[in-house]
């Protein structure tokens, strides 16, 4: 229960920094989906598969408190999920190098699908494309700081 | 420790999740179905935010104003300060000197005729997501109207000290606000000449609207900075208000031209609105 409310809290803090981030980095045309990749970071660190109801039931979470449409980040968390869950294994033969690539262009795909569904009369390609090598370096900033992270001070979920 | 991969079952209750959630985004996009939730949340974050910031950070501001022996003072300026946006309100509607009509002379007439109503309420904004506003296409807004009598409020149109804003869509605890950008709003405008009339639909960018006509039914050129004002064959907004300028045209096809116009007004500046029942 109490590991459960914890990250249901950091779900909501980070979706909270996401959000207003959002605003500063969409003048240079980039949307970067923290709660998406924290969700997928959690989902890859875990040491047991996640559920499909557990991704369903913070998909639907992240819908109800981002103010998105029931459903759009369901969808988007139940197959990250399962793409995961199905390669766990496989991800531990990756390098860095490959595992940032893949985070990178997920949450590219996770930005190319929730434009299309909120934004589809603006959809734009310079967004999606600034957004992926955003998304790309991102993942690599974030690798290159857990590298160098106390692992003392790391979060247990 | 190595992870199992997903059973078949597990496999299948992914699909059936996942089949679930494109069920329910396709009944949330077509539908209003879950609209009553998520009033409801954002009433209940809404609240929470207003008590925790009257439990936590109001005593703290208050013993700090006190210390200082300000609060008194810091009180009298912002009742100086909401005065003030009032009186701008108030001069934005009757002041000859404005631009929200077109004729100036309409206020006189007004009066004589007793067509318009300048009673208006006073509104003061209770949330805007910025960031909708700035990327997305559902441009909302939620105001609380400081109302003594139980009007309802439902298509009235709500301005701030620039021009017209948007209309008022829904009434629960909070008023939400349709705003001018939302790309399900159409706002039927005119020229100055009142010969070319289109309805402009929201662009669903921060202070654009977006009007298509055929350029074989109106052959005369349009031009940028030319000004737009409400036709009034709406039945909400008003005749003969200005709404913006033509900021760019483009030529679709040889059947379809797209005017952009830039609104007068932006609903980021400023927290008080006021409320016109036309």
């Amino acid at each position: 229960m109490a590991s459960l409310l914890k990250r249901l809290f950091l779900i909501i803090f980070i979706n909270f920094i996401d959000q207003n981030i959002a605003l500063l980095f969409s003048k240079i045309f980039i949307i970067i989906p923290l709660t998406f990749l924290a969700f997928s970071y959690y989902v890859y660190k875990s040491d047991k598969n996640i559920s499909p109801l557990e991704a369903f039931s913070f998909g639907f979470f992240v819908d109800l408190i981002s103010d998105s449409y029931f459903g759009l980040n369901t969808i988007i968390y139940c197959s990250t999920t399962y793409f995961i869950n199905q390669n766990a294994n496989s991800f531990k033969l990756f390098s860095y190098l490959q595992i940032c690539l893949f985070f990178g262009l997920s949450a590219s795909a996770y930005v190319g699908f929730s434009q299309l569904i909120i934004n589809l009369y603006n959809f734009s390609y310079v967004t999606l494309l600034v957004s992926s090598f955003a998304n790309i370096i991102f993942c690599f900033f974030i690798a290159l700081i857990a590298s160098y992270f106390p692992k003392r001070l790391s979060i247990k979920l | 420790m190595a992870r199992a991969a997903p059973t078949p079952g597990q496999k299948l209750s992914f699909i059936f999740f996942i089949i679930l959630g494109s069920l329910i985004l396709y009944i949330d996009i077509t539908s209003n179905n879950f609209q009553s939730i998520k009033n409801g949340f954002k009433s209940f974050k809404i609240s929470s935010f207003y008590i925790a910031k009257e439990i936590s950070i109001e005593p703290l501001k208050s013993i700090l104003n006190f210390s200082k022996s300000k609060s008194q003072l810091a009180q009298e300026n912002k009742n100086l300060r909401e005065a003030l946006e009032l009186s701008y309100l108030n001069n934005y509607l009757i002041s000859k000197e404005n631009i929200f009509f077109k004729d100036k002379e309409i206020i006189k007439k007004a009066h004589n005729e007793n067509n318009y109503k300048f009673e208006y309420d006073i509104a003061y904004l209770k949330s805007i997501d910025p960031n909708m506003y700035k990327c997305c296409d559902k441009h909302r807004m939620f105001i609380d109207i400081k109302q003594n009598s139980d009007n309802l409020f439902v298509e009235s149109i709500v301005f701030n000290t620039e021009g017209l804003v948007g209309q008022i869509i829904d009434e629960s605890k909070f008023y939400e606000v349709l705003l001018l950008t939302d790309i399900s709003h159409s706002l039927p405008i005119k020229l100055n000449s009142s010969e070319f009339f289109c309805n402009a639909k929201g662009s669903g960018r921060s202070e654009y609207i977006i009007c298509t006509y055929n350029p074989l039914v109106w052959t005369k050129e349009i031009k940028e900075n030319q000004i737009f004002y409400t036709s009034g064959l709406g039945g909400i907004y008003p005749k003969d208000i200005e709404v913006g300028s033509v900021s760019s045209v483009e030529v679709v096809d040889s059947t379809q031209t797209n005017i952009e116009i830039k609104l007068l007004a932006n609903p980021l500046n400023g927290n008080m609105f006021g409320v016109l029942r036309y």
